[in-house]
């Protein structure tokens, strides 16, 4: 299956978890947040939420700012 | 003490974290300028790039973190940055700011009193970047910000008070905190807002792009508590004409 994270399409051989995602993706990264298909995901979501084919995964990451 | 909501703070210096050449600079700059409140902002993940750890100095100095909605447009879009911010640092919390028009980053009087009042039934607690509005801050008021958060003058242009007379109404007439944001340019800025009443102030590109940002931040947390005793002091009224300072006596007349 394939879903797209940050608008790029990328393969998955098997279903995992966003919580799983993330910890192959941004293992070191912290302030992170994250939408599926224009909705936000909360945090306590991230293991048990399935991906699914064709979902649209928005990652998100704290910054510096005013 | 500042309050707001349900949290009090020593300082009334807000920062913001953007522009400083590197984390460590701007570390050592809050901790100068005694602040213990600190903005932040949202941006797609760029997993390819290692990302220096932001988060936990701050947390390690008990900073309450702030995040912003920069870069929302509409209403729709800061509701959106609004709950992604609230996850990845887990607050409720929120600087929000809608601002579409990129060469000002005027704040869009109509799209933030639209999120502000959706926010607040969300659960957030709002502190909304807004013109210097007399009409709007208590229309933010009524909805439920716990501070309004009107400009000095346009974000990043160090021009100062240039809302002066909108915000002595705008003090005069809140209930909640008015902390001024946006356009303070040097410490003496920051001291004439607190002369007027101001709750405090949000400094971030004048400390962030000064030469010395550390020095710089010493320099804004003097002249806000310096600005903050002489409001309660309480100034001199202004005279059109001179009044004496010294006896004006005749002793002299004899010559």
């Amino acid at each position: 299956m394939h879903i797209s994270i940050n608008d790029v399409r990328y393969p998955l051989d098997s279903a995992i978890t966003v919580e799983q995602l993330l910890k192959q993706h941004a293992p070191e990264h912290t302030g992170l947040a994250v939408a599926i298909n224009n909705t936000v995901l909360a945090k306590r979501l991230w293991p048990q939420y399935q991906l699914q084919p064709d979902d649209a995964v928005q990652l998100f990451q704290i910054v510096t700012g005013g | 003490m500042l309050h707001i909501a349900d949290k009090s703070f020593s300082s009334r210096l807000l920062l913001g974290s953007g522009k400083f050449a590197n984390p460590g600079l701007m570390q050592q700059a809050i901790q100068a300028s005694g602040c213990q409140l600190v903005t932040l902002a949202l941006k797609r993940l760029q997993w390819e790039q290692p990302q220096d750890d932001l988060l936990n100095p701050l947390r390690e100095m008990n900073i309450q973190l702030l995040p912003n909605t920069s870069g929302a447009k509409t209403a729709k879009e800061a509701i959106f940055a609004a709950e992604l911010a609230r996850e990845a640092l887990q607050t409720n919390w929120l600087k929000l700011e809608i601002h579409p028009d990129p060469r000002y980053l005027m704040p869009d009087p109509i799209e933030t009193l639209l999120a502000a009042e959706q926010l607040v039934k969300l659960g957030f607690v709002v502190l909304p970047y807004c013109s210097a509005d007399p009409v709007l801050c208590k229309r933010l008021e009524q909805v439920g910000c716990a501070a309004v958060m009107p400009l000095g003058a346009a974000i990043g242009s160090n021009q100062g008070l240039q809302t002066r007379a909108m915000l002595e109404i705008i003090i005069e007439q809140a209930t909640v905190p008015v902390i001024i944001d946006a356009g303070l340019g040097a410490p003496s800025h920051a001291a004439a807002a607190m002369e007027l009443g101001a709750s405090a102030v949000l400094v971030n590109t004048a400390i962030a792009a000064s030469q010395d940002p550390v020095a710089m931040a010493s320099a804004f947390a003097q002249s806000v508590s310096a600005g903050r005793t002489a409001y309660n002091a309480g100034l001199a009224t202004t005279q059109p004409h001179a009044t004496a300072s010294s006896p004006l006596t005749d002793f002299l007349a004899a010559l």
